[in-house]
């Protein structure tokens, strides 16, 4: 079982942390943001992996790391099994490539889609010829045809732009993607076309995703595997299935249970969490979650626990590990 | 003698552009009843939040607005003076913007601008707009409200500033509150609370909430009554549970197969599309605007299409009748 779940892991974080120092104020001391906190995690070669937790849970740092665009401050990354420490930067950025959130920031105004795309091709020191036509084909093959390859991003839609960074990040045939927030400043009816595009690429290209979203409807529908973070931990991983029919981790509840599906009549639910959310730079002892938890119970508030792995899921809760006191 | 807050009727903004007149807003009408809320939704681009600020005499410079009847609690709006205007703002019809970082101001406390606006219209002193402050602070859900008051917007989270939007919007008893995508950028955790907050405030001062969204999730959870924006026009109009159970114009029908839903829609299956993109607003939008999208489009529908009822409330614009 163990043997197999290695096998197709072509990712892994072991104990990573990534701390800040944020400075506050002229005269006073700066002082250590922990965004990310000794995370395990596995990205397994062909699944999405989706990422979620509320805006400064380290969802974007984490993928900054994965990007290898900031080096933890402890633990290793390995990309099938090398340290990402010791790769070449160029190799690390043909084989893990990103997808923003923003269309409009992220691509280069005053330069034309080709010349956009084919920037990683140059990278790697593939010849001009070769690298317009490569481009070329990638933007045809996200929707863009021949004829935008002398466009200016400013001539763009949204969603066009967004096709242009997807045909971006795929001309170098990299193995995993890792999309931060790709279609959260886009219209519905525009989403709904890059998700679409997402997945077929994926089919056709044999990709992995990283995929951080803060939109769950959207997460349950394209991931294949889960991993929920808060204030910097990791605290439940599993198949997606699993967590939206049976969340373990009372953040996950909580999180789940904030959803507002489109279904008229059953008004905006309450959650029971505190709306008070702690302070990154002071975090709560013990379990981090416990303050606003409905469910803590005395261990929460000293100790602290740890990811604990049950087969395919995992979960970071006290609740399961000393469950005769939380029986109510 | 009307029991509306808020009537609308063939209100229309235009925008002059170098290339020409921009028609964002076209004939809509519709009204909100007291403690009742009202969804515009549509995608961007489509007027809503340009009606918004039409209701609230807040349009830029470049855009001029034209309505046969634009009335707040019976008295009509789009004749009154500034004087008036002004009264009523922050008073009696109050919004909550998007972004709350944009909209408050980072130079003064906010115990100074919830004040402010009391001061303005109740001139009842500043001990009892502090003491509103403070109610209302812990209202929406802020802990240590009396310091908080002495607090500046970038101390405070995204979900408190919108709180604090909110209290502010709520300092002097508005009948109508007119709120634009008041929680898209927040997390869902703090969307829900502050959605609650809203409904919750809504029932406790019978306030008639406009509420400006384009999250279709947002518009089942809050509205009794939905308008269907595109283009400019309100294309489909409805009761809550009917434009779920049964979207008639083909625009409310396709935004509503291209969000994922769970238990419908299979994980990783594809998910339903609109091709093509908004018509340019700019000169005269011949027939209906969304032809050119159209599953249903015919030859007929560049002459424009009739309004349809399915029940006394449900109306859409469409040439084909909805099955």
């Amino acid at each position: 079982m163990n043997k197999s779940a290695t096998m197709g892991t072509l990712l892994e974080m072991r104990g990573v942390t990534r701390t800040f120092q944020v400075s506050q104020g002229l005269f006073s001391k700066s002082r250590t943001l922990q965004a990310v906190d000794g995370v395990d995690l596995d990205v397994k070669r062909g699944e999405v992996l989706g990422i979620v937790g509320e805006s400064g849970c380290g969802k974007s740092t984490l993928a900054k790391m994965l990007l290898g665009l900031l080096p933890p401050s402890s633990g290793t990354i390995r990309l099938e099994g090398q340290d990402v420490s010791g790769l070449p930067r160029k190799e690390l950025a043909r084989r893990v490539q990103p997808v923003f959130q923003d269309p409009y920031s992220s691509l280069n105004p005053r330069r034309t889609l080709s010349s956009i795309v084919s920037l990683p091709l140059e990278v790697q020191g593939v010849r001009s010829d070769e690298r317009r036509e490569r481009s070329i084909a990638m933007l045809d093959k996200v929707g863009l045809p021949r004829r935008f390859a002398d466009n200016y991003p400013s001539q763009l839609s949204g969603g066009q732009r967004q096709r242009v960074a997807i045909a971006r990040a795929l001309v170098s045939n990299p193995e995993i993607v890792v999309c931060d927030e790709p279609t959260s400043a886009l219209d519905v009816s525009v989403q709904s076309q890059i998700l679409n595009l997402l997945m077929e690429l994926r089919r056709e290209l044999g990709l992995t995703y990283v995929f951080i979203s803060h939109n769950l409807a959207v997460v349950e529908h394209i991931a294949t595997r889960v991993a929920v973070m808060y204030l910097g931990r990791m605290v439940e991983q599993t198949t997606t299935a699993e967590l939206f029919r049976a969340p373990r981790h009372p953040y996950t509840e909580v999180l789940l249970a904030s959803v507002l599906t489109p279904e008229p009549g059953l008004g905006v639910p309450d959650a029971g969490m505190s709306a008070i959310a702690p302070d990154p730079l002071n975090p709560p002892p013990g379990c981090r979650f416990h303050p606003r938890c409905p469910k803590a119970f005395s261990p929460c508030t000293t100790q602290d626990p740890r990811l604990v792995a049950d087969g395919e899921a995992a979960v970071a809760c006290h609740l399961y590990t000393q469950p005769h006191t939380a029986a109510a | 003698m009307s029991q509306s807050v808020l009537e609308v009727e063939d209100l229309s903004v235009t925008i002059a552009t170098p290339s020409g007149p921009l028609q964002a807003v076209r004939n809509i009408s519709f009204d909100i009843k007291r403690g009742e809320s009202v969804c515009l939704v549509g995608e961007s681009g489509c007027g809503k939040s340009m009606t918004s600020l039409a209701i609230m005499g807040l349009l830029p410079p470049a855009a001029k607005r034209s309505a046969r009847r634009l009335a707040f609690a019976g008295e009509d709006l789009a004749g009154a003076s500034m004087k008036r205007i002004n009264q009523l703002r922050g008073d009696r019809m109050a919004m909550i913007f998007q972004e709350p970082m944009t909209a408050l101001n980072p130079a003064y406390t906010i115990g100074d601008q919830l004040i402010e606006v009391h001061r303005r219209h109740k001139q009842q002193g500043d001990r009892i707009a502090r003491e509103r402050a403070v109610y209302l602070l812990e209202k929406v859900g802020i802990a240590s409200a009396a310091e908080r008051l002495g607090q500046y917007p970038h101390q405070l989270s995204g979900g408190l500033r919108q709180r604090v939007m909110i209290a502010m919007s709520l300092m002097c008893e508005p009948d109508l509150l007119i709120a634009d995508e008041p929680t898209t950028a927040l997390d869902v955790t703090i969307q829900a609370q502050i959605l609650r907050l809203l409904a919750d405030l809504q029932k406790e001062f019978g306030v008639a909430l406009l509420l400006i969204t384009h999250d279709l999730g947002v518009v089942a959870r809050v509205a009794d009554r939905v308008n269907v924006m595109y283009a400019g026009e309100i294309v489909e109009s409805a009761a809550v549970a009917d434009l779920f159970a049964k979207p008639s114009h083909p625009y409310t029908r396709g935004l509503l197969d291209c969000i994922p839903i769970p238990g419908k829609t299979a994980p990783g299956e594809e998910l339903g599309t609109i091709p093509g993109t908004v018509p340019s607003l700019i000169g005269g939008i011949q027939g209906c605007a969304f032809m050119s999208r159209c599953p249903l489009a015919q030859g007929v529908c560049a002459e424009g299409a009739p309004l349809r009822h399915t029940n006394d409330t449900h109306a859409y614009r469409c040439i084909v009748e909805a099955a």
